[in-house]
């Protein structure tokens, strides 16, 4: 059976190259910084700095109607009459479910498991608008950080050409260290309990495979709104 | 490029390719640039990359335990695991469940593992239809080519050579804008993708005490290959692991830094098992593949500590050598300063496998730049060492280094050899030059000038001064 016999060898080796491999270890605490670079004062201002660096949209706002009047803005840019979402009470923006009803708009599920899910996935496919909120959002490289799961399918920040997510200021941390350390506070060893997913996204799509040129949306979207509520 | 030309001969074809000498300079610099001003923000770039160090040596150091809790957390979260000792017992693995399953089409985002066994031969082989999605890949796998680098595959392909083959396979009419290309890509990806019944993903990290594997990309195809199809299948290299979610919080800004200059990847995907019940997408099946091919047997040898390396390409920039030859002249998967201390020993059955090691001027930027500071250097040496041992040595050189030792041994030899060379420099060399040498070292001047000696000595000018000092006081 290969894995004993995997293991088998990686015994055998390991009596020989254990030891310094243990003194490196040692060297150095393995504890991640919470941040990364110099402190800033303004959290806000400096995830959005970030993020526009990227070529992401960010909008600050004080209060859910300004909220509200981007997204309204959008789906008419979009000319969205369908957007792939989370479910309304997991983003918990006040008004949402109101606004889109009000536009005639109804959220698609994103359910494409069991049968049909190819039919289901073509079926999809057209709709122009992404709609998420997040889990926490780091300041210091303008990341969103995504914990999937049910009412919140993946398909809802990566399929569409256009991706707002909704990100309020407490959601906010300096760095991925101190992301890492909440998830862990929060839900302990059951990360991916009732989830087999997490993603960090950091700006729209990107790709310099054509002669290094800079270009967007290749596979995700190309374009990426944020929008913090500081209210 | 095929093995059958030697790699001597690839070199020579390299350097003489000056479409790949533009991109090579544009990618490299640009590489080394963004990673530059990248590492130089951080406070504290050195404390980061020797946690990133620690971090890699103690999974090493306790993969036989690690390697068990990662399998045992992924089967915990209804995954399942393949051990596989060689490639062979990999693609056997996948290409069994496939059949099993009634796959037809397959998406693959990168993975050097899947190249190191060449699984998409032996998938096509099977009569499955596979896609690569990353851009860079796609556009090699159009050209039937292999990645250049291990992070722009693509990067010694024009925009004009691109714009041709989607051209030639995707229908799009005639550009070569940028933009326009990009778009044609994600269509025809797009339906590759909805259509596909498995995506086959590598893995950069996987997390043992979560079950957990780690994808780090910035184009969001491994995102839709590991979503969008009911079948994921993962393949890693078993040293690839890190112990501890929070290890991360170290590790993926060390390479995202080395690797492009980001302060994170655009997207970094972590994946515990498939889609859980009440979840709306994600896969039915997720299958891990931990793939050994060698991998348990370098880890006791004098070679372990290139079991570190993460794969973020910063060495291969770095290298003058892979500058100005690129990755195809290597002739193996991994290119560059690490893929010429790893093709030694993950592929040994090529024929030139042990001249790699000597595409080095040992100048050490390589190990300036790893981000877990690995002593390429040291390792490139020791298997040059090795090729000797094992009577790989080249005639000329065995006679070569006999006269360097006569000469350097011999003060009136090294004198009269200097004295020769400055005569020569004088009546032959144009420019402090000499375009060409007669065998055997035309060698040398086939592919560059080589410098004329000065018309004075070291020792020469040090007994001038001398006496002029003498005289003057």
């Amino acid at each position: 059976m290969s894995r004993e016999q995997i293991l088998a060898h990686l015994r055998t080796s390991l009596t020989a190259n254990r030891p310094w491999l243990q003194a490196e270890a040692e060297r150095m605490p393995h504890e991640p910084p919470p941040f990364a670079l110099p402190a800033q004062d303004d959290l806000v201002g400096q995830f959005v700095a970030e993020l526009v660096k990227l070529e992401g949209k960010a909008y600050r706002v004080v209060s859910a109607d300004e909220a509200l009047a981007i997204i309204d803005r959008l789906i008419e840019e979009t000319q969205a009459t369908s957007v792939i979402g989370w479910d309304l009470d997991q983003i918990g923006l006040p008004g949402l479910p109101e606004l889109l009803a009000a536009r005639g708009i109804t959220p698609a599920k994103a359910d494409v498991r069991g049968e049909g899910r190819k039919a289901r996935l073509q079926a999809l496919e057209p709709i122009p608008l992404c709609l998420s909120g997040v889990e926490l959002a780091i300041a210091e490289s303008g990341t969103l950080l995504l914990r999937h799961g049910p009412g919140k399918p993946r398909l809802a920040s990566l399929l569409a050409p256009c991706h707002i997510a909704i990100v309020f200021h407490s959601q906010l941390v300096r760095g991925l260290g101190e992301a890492l350390a909440l998830l862990t506070q929060r839900y302990g060893d059951n990360i991916f309990g009732p989830t087999s997913n997490l993603t960090f996204i950091t700006g729209p799509s990107r790709t310099a495979d054509i002669e290094m040129t800079l270009s967007l949306g290749i596979h995700g979207p190309p374009q990426l709104h944020v929008i913090v509520v500081e209210g | 490029m095929p093995q059958t030309i030697a790699f001597y001969d690839r070199v020579d074809h390299a350097l003489h390719d000056s479409s790949l000498q533009t991109a090579l300079h544009r990618a490299t610099s640009r590489f080394i640039g963004n990673r530059a001003s990248a590492i130089s923000a951080l406070g504290d770039a050195d404390r980061l990359r020797d946690q990133a160090r620690a971090i890699r040596a103690h999974a090493l150091a306790h993969l036989d335990e690690l390697l068990p809790q990662l399998a045992a957390n992924v089967e915990a979260r209804g995954g399942h695991v393949c051990w596989a000792s060689d490639g062979e017992e990999a693609r056997q693995y996948i290409i069994e469940l496939a059949h099993a399953r009634g796959v037809r089409s397959i998406v693959k985002s990168k993975s050097m593992a899947s190249e190191e066994i060449h699984l998409n031969e032996a998938l096509e082989a099977a009569g499955f239809e596979v896609i690569e999605t990353d851009l860079g890949e796609y556009i090699i796998q159009l050209a039937g080519e292999t990645p250049s680098h291990i992070i722009a595959p693509a990067i010694h392909k024009t925009r004009e050579q691109v714009s041709e083959l989607f051209q030639q396979h995707l229908g799009m009419p005639p550009t070569t804008e940028v933009p326009l290309m990009i778009r044609t890509a994600r269509q025809a990806l797009r339906q590759r993708f909805l259509q596909a019944d498995m995506g086959i993903s590598g893995v950069n990290f996987g997390v043992a005490d979560s079950g957990a594997i780690v994808i780090v990309e910035n184009e969001g195809n491994a995102r839709l290959s590991t979503t969008v199809p009911r079948i994921h299948v993962a393949i890693m290299g078993i040293e690839r692991i890190v112990a501890r979610l929070a290890d991360l919080g170290v590790m993926l800004q060390v390479l995202a830094r080395s690797a492009t200059g980001q302060k994170l990847s655009v997207y970094t995907s972590l994946i515990s098992g498939p889609a859980r019940p009440g979840e709306e997408d994600g896969p039915e099946e997720f299958h891990l593949v931990l793939l050994d091919n060698g991998r348990s047997q370098i880890l006791g040898g004098q070679y372990a500590e290139s079991l570190l390396c993460i794969r973020c390409g910063a060495c291969l920039n770095a290298c003058p050598v892979y500058q100005a030859i690129g990755g195809h002249a290597y002739g193996s998967v991994y290119s560059g300063p690490i893929g010429a201390i790893l093709t030694p020993l993950l592929q040994p059955d090529l024929p030139d496998a042990h001249l790699l090691p000597q595409a080095s001027s040992l100048c050490g930027a390589c190990q300036e730049v790893c981000p877990v500071r690995i002593a390429i250097p040291d390792m490139l040496l020791r298997h040059r060492a090795d090729a000797v041992k094992a009577g790989k040595v080249n005639p000329v050189e065995k006679v070569a280094i006999a006269g360097y030792t006569l000469t350097m041994t011999h003060p009136a030899i090294y004198n009269a050899g200097g004295k020769a060379g400055r005569f020569f420099s004088r009546i032959l060399a144009r420019k402090g030059h000499f375009r060409r040498l007669p065998p055997p070292l035309h060698l040398w001047t086939k592919q560059r000038d080589f410098p004329a000696l000065p018309p004075k000595s070291f020792r020469e000018l040090w007994a001038e001064r001398k006496n002029q000092r003498r005289s003057s006081s």
